[in-house]
């Protein structure tokens, strides 16, 4: 059967075993501005980031950013502005009409302007990529250099599903040319606390 | 130090003075140079072709002849890493092993051995380097565009010492120019393509000479210079270093 | 048909040629700017190989593991030894679904297991949700890259295709009006599909999950709506630990396209509860590839394409020249792997300029491996008889100085005084755009002789 015959091949194909290398860390530690740098890549990768001062002064911004949406979810505490609810047991499908989905990033990474969400932040899989737009809350404080950084940091966690996601979603499929919003959210607005 | 000087079968016939620029230059600056008569070719072309296994003659009598140099130099990047990189083809003797470990291109040799400037040399023209692939990521004769690494250049390095010589800009830094040996024949269209994007972007950028370290890379410019009757020439490297007003 | 023969057909249209080329070269520049960004740029590329080179050292344990972690989890772990089973084994998990509608992302895996073709004549409904990819299936073409599916249509060419297809009006190949009808009919078949077929970036031994990376989100969309995801992988994606993703996603992106990292870096562990999770591993002639010393290290390609850009045949020859799932110059070390006849043109579809084996992630010497398949090449493929007699004669006549010299004394004679006409025949390749040398009154060795006579 497959299982035995590839493995039987490898076996027999293999080359002496060769040691993974030690990784040296330190060659990629850099002195910079972390906050400055994720701001400036979330921009670049086509996001947009908002500060605030207060974190009572969320909802308030959020409706100043997206004035016209109807069908929000919102899955942290600190927002008051959702109108509907979803749950373990929602129908992913049902989300389709969702204008507005605003969670809570675990933490970001400033060299591309990413972060960290799972099923810990949001409890349907589907609902940050069939939103039309999404808004993520962070902390500042929670920033790291780069993605090696930033597996030491979910190493501990319960694996189900997660994802580091980095803008909106985008294409440039079409003789190059860069279109913000393809098939997942059209639009990503980091919100730094 | 007894260097031999190894000239490239196309050179010896088709491009005389690059042999003879080459050897003055190593004169002037006082190297005691041989030139061992019965040399032939280094079997690149063969090797090149999938051929390397009937070229293993070539390469033994490459070291026959000289095996008795402590140096052996000669004006061509590709043929130099050729010897260097696929004379493994031939059992590995000590005498093979001396060749392949003690073999330089021109620039490298006189920069990486002899340590010597070029006085007295001048070509008052705006010139335009072509890096040779091979001589480039090959013999690393400089640093190249897509690995980040310090910026260095040999030939550069010897064109700035030439007076009234003015290094132009290129778009393209260190793109291939199409020759690739066989491949100008067997891939004729993309090889003429490339070598024709290559002029252009030399012209482009005002470029009245077009210089490197590997000729066969200038005489397929060359070619299609006059084929087209382009405003531009192609000059090796050792010409030009060993040019005086 | 060899690839200098579409390569000239290519060439045919030198418009066409500029165009395809600058755009692959500006993408190339784009992985140069973000690849000066990083700090310790080359070390993640050594880092990257030696991952590589020892997974390739242990890579049946590896897989083992990966199964026993994964099984832990939910997921269900299947095997192919070739395309064929591959095929089968994806068919029935659909059957067993009564699956009649499906969604799938980029997988070249499933491009060179010819899987829709397969599935459709089982009359299953297959939609690839990636734009590039979702352009060719309505063009009836294969990917001619492997990261940029559709770069060589031009806009007003997917203009015309969706006007046909998705019923769109004429637009003048507007890129955001045609991808937001893309979406909207899209979105439609994500919400109608019964499965998701998916490929996998990485695979985590030690974890048991595996990564998928899209910048349009379409992976996603199709593997949390269907009921059943099929996530498609080739043996070497294995990867021995999930914080080597660490090294791994720094390099992707950059080398792809130029982007810090892909929009979406999905980490699949657990299925939904309720849902099914498969994952079906692949060899396909890998195996057979680890055999080879000389082209083992093929294997770390982790397809990021940025070979191709950098390739200057490639893009001036277009992805479709190489008649080969993978193109371009990684393509050329794989595919004469797996049909060394077929695919005996591509080491030679290249000047070995070594531009590839720079920008390559992983390291894999790829100029020198086309030199070690020319050399296979010529032993295990027939050659024209005529450049074999010549390159084995001038073997030969290399190592006879004085033969030698008389020929290309004799050559240069020819070329100084044959008339025009017959230098310039039909037989020479060379003269049909180009000059040959002006040939000088002496050669060198007459030169240094005379000299010498002189003292």
């Amino acid at each position: 059967m497959g299982r035995e015959a590839i493995l039987n091949s490898i076996k027999k194909n293999k080359p002496e075993l060769v040691n993974l290398p030690n990784i040296d860390i330190q060659l990629f530690d850099e002195e910079i501005d972390l906050v400055e740098t994720f701001k400036n890549n979330v921009q670049l990768v086509g996001g947009s980031v908002a500060e605030l001062n207060q974190i009572n002064n969320l909802d308030a911004e959020i409706k100043k950013l997206y004035p016209k949406a109807k069908n929000i979810v919102t899955h942290l505490p600190e927002s008051n502005l959702g109108t509907v609810s979803i749950t373990n047991e929602t129908t992913p499908h049902s989300l389709k009409d969702i204008d507005l989905t605003i969670i809570k990033g675990e933490f970001g990474i400033s060299e591309n302007g990413a972060v960290w969400i799972s099923e810990d932040q949001f409890p349907i899989r589907v609902l940050p990529f069939i939103t039309n737009d999404l808004v993520i809350l962070l902390q500042k404080e929670s920033l790291c250099l780069h993605m090696y950084n930033a597996y030491k940091k979910i190493y501990d966690r319960k694996r189900t599903f997660g994802l580091f996601i980095s803008g909106p979603s985008k294409t440039a499929d079409i003789e190059q040319c860069l279109v913000i919003g393809a098939q997942g959210a059209m639009n990503l607005t980091v919100i730094l606390v | 130090m007894k260097v031999g000087l190894f000239i490239p079968c196309y050179i010896n016939q088709l491009y005389p003075n690059v042999g003879i620029a080459t050897l003055e230059l190593l004169e002037k600056l006082n190297v005691d140079v041989y030139y061992p008569s019965n040399q032939t070719c280094c079997g690149q072309p063969l090797g090149n072709s999938g051929y390397e296994n009937d070229a293993k003659g070539a390469c033994q009598l490459f070291v026959e002849n000289f095996k008795e140099y402590d140096y052996v130099v000669g004006p061509s990047g590709s043929c130099v890493h050729h010897i260097i990189e696929h004379f493994d083809v031939i059992p590995q003797t000590k005498e093979v092993k001396k060749i392949r470990n003690n073999t330089f291109e021109l620039c490298e040799f006189i920069i990486k051995v002899l340590g010597k400037r070029i006085e007295g040399a001048s070509f008052p023209h705006k010139v335009g380097l072509h890096k040779s692939c091979h001589g480039l990521r090959g013999l690393k004769l400089g640093s190249c565009s897509e690995k980040v690494e310090p910026y260095f250049s040999i030939e550069e390095e010897l064109l700035n010492e030439v007076d009234g010589l003015e290094l132009m800009s290129l778009n393209r830094k260190d793109e291939c120019c199409g020759f690739g040996g066989t491949f100008s024949v067997f891939e004729e269209a993309i090889s003429v393509k490339m070598g024709k994007d290559k002029i252009q972007d030399h012209l482009d950028n005002g470029v009245e000479v077009i210089t490197g370290a590997d000729h066969s890379c200038l005489m397929h410019l060359e070619g299609l210079i006059n084929r087209n009757n382009q405003p531009i020439k192609v000059m090796h490297i050792a010409e030009i270093l060993n040019n005086s007003l | 048909m060899s690839h200098s023969k579409n390569a000239d057909i290519f060439n045919r249209n030198e418009a066409k040629v500029n165009w395809h080329d600058k755009a692959l070269w500006f993408v190339r520049e784009k992985r140069d700017v973000a690849a000066h960004k990083v700090k310790g740029w080359e070390h993640l590329r050594d880092y990257a190989s030696a991952i590589k080179a020892n997974v390739l050292s242990n890579l049946d344990n590896y897989l083992v593991e990966f199964e026993t972690n994964a099984l832990k989890n939910g997921i269900k772990i299947h095997w192919a030894s070739n395309a064929e089973e591959h095929n089968t084994i994806v068919h029935q998990i659909l059957q067993k679904h009564n699956a009649k509608n499906i969604v799938k992302s980029k997988s070249m895996l499933t491009e060179e297991c010819h899987l829709n073709p397969y599935l459709e004549a089982q009359g299953i409904e297959v939609v690839d949700t990636d734009l590039g990819e979702y352009i060719v299936q309505i063009a009836k073409e294969t990917p001619s890259h492997i990261v940029l599916p559709a770069i060589h249509k031009t806009k007003e060419e997917v203009d015309e295709l969706f006007q046909e297809h998705l019923g769109t009006t004429p637009s003048n190949g507007n890129p955001e009006y045609l991808t937001n009808e893309a979406r909207k009919h899209l979105r439609n078949k994500f919400l109608n599909a019964d499965a998701a077929i998916t490929g996998v970036n990485f695979a985590v031994a030690d974890t048991g999950g595996f990564v998928v990376c899209t910048n349009e989100g379409n992976a996603d969309m199709g593997a949390h709506l269907a009921k059943v995801h099929i996530a498609c992988m080739g043996i070497e994606k294995i990867i021995p630990n999930e914080e080597h993703l660490g090294i791994f996603l720094r390099l992707l992106a950059r080398s792809a396209t130029g982007q810090p990292i892909t929009t979406y870096s999905s980490h699949f562990n657990k299925p939904i509860e309720g849902n099914e999770m498969h994952i079906v591993i692949v060899d396909n002639g890998r195996t057979e590839q680890l055999s080879r010393e000389d082209f083992r290290s093929s294997l770390h390609c982790i397809r990021c394409g940025a070979c191709m850009n950098t390739c200057p045949i490639y893009r001036r020859s277009g992805g479709h020249s190489y008649d080969a799932t993978i193109p371009g110059p990684i393509g050329s070390i794989l595919s004469p792997g797996k049909d060394l006849k077929k695919h005996s043109s591509l080491p030679f579809a290249s000047t070995l300029c070594g531009s590839c084996s720079n920008v390559c992630p992983v390291k894999i010497n790829i100029h020198e491996q086309l030199y070690k398949w020319r050399q296979i090449v010529v032993k295990d493929v027939k050659q024209p008889f005529t450049k074999k007699v010549i390159l084995k004669t001038t073997g030969w006549l290399m190592a006879k100085p004085k033969l030698f010299n008389l020929l290309g004394r004799s050559g240069r004679f020819m070329l100084k005084y044959a008339p025009r006409f017959m230098v310039y025949s039909k037989l020479n390749t060379w003269g049909n755009a180009r000059e040959l040398p002006k040939v000088e009154n002496q050669n060198f060795n007459q030169w240094y002789k005379k000299r010498n006579k002189n003292g």
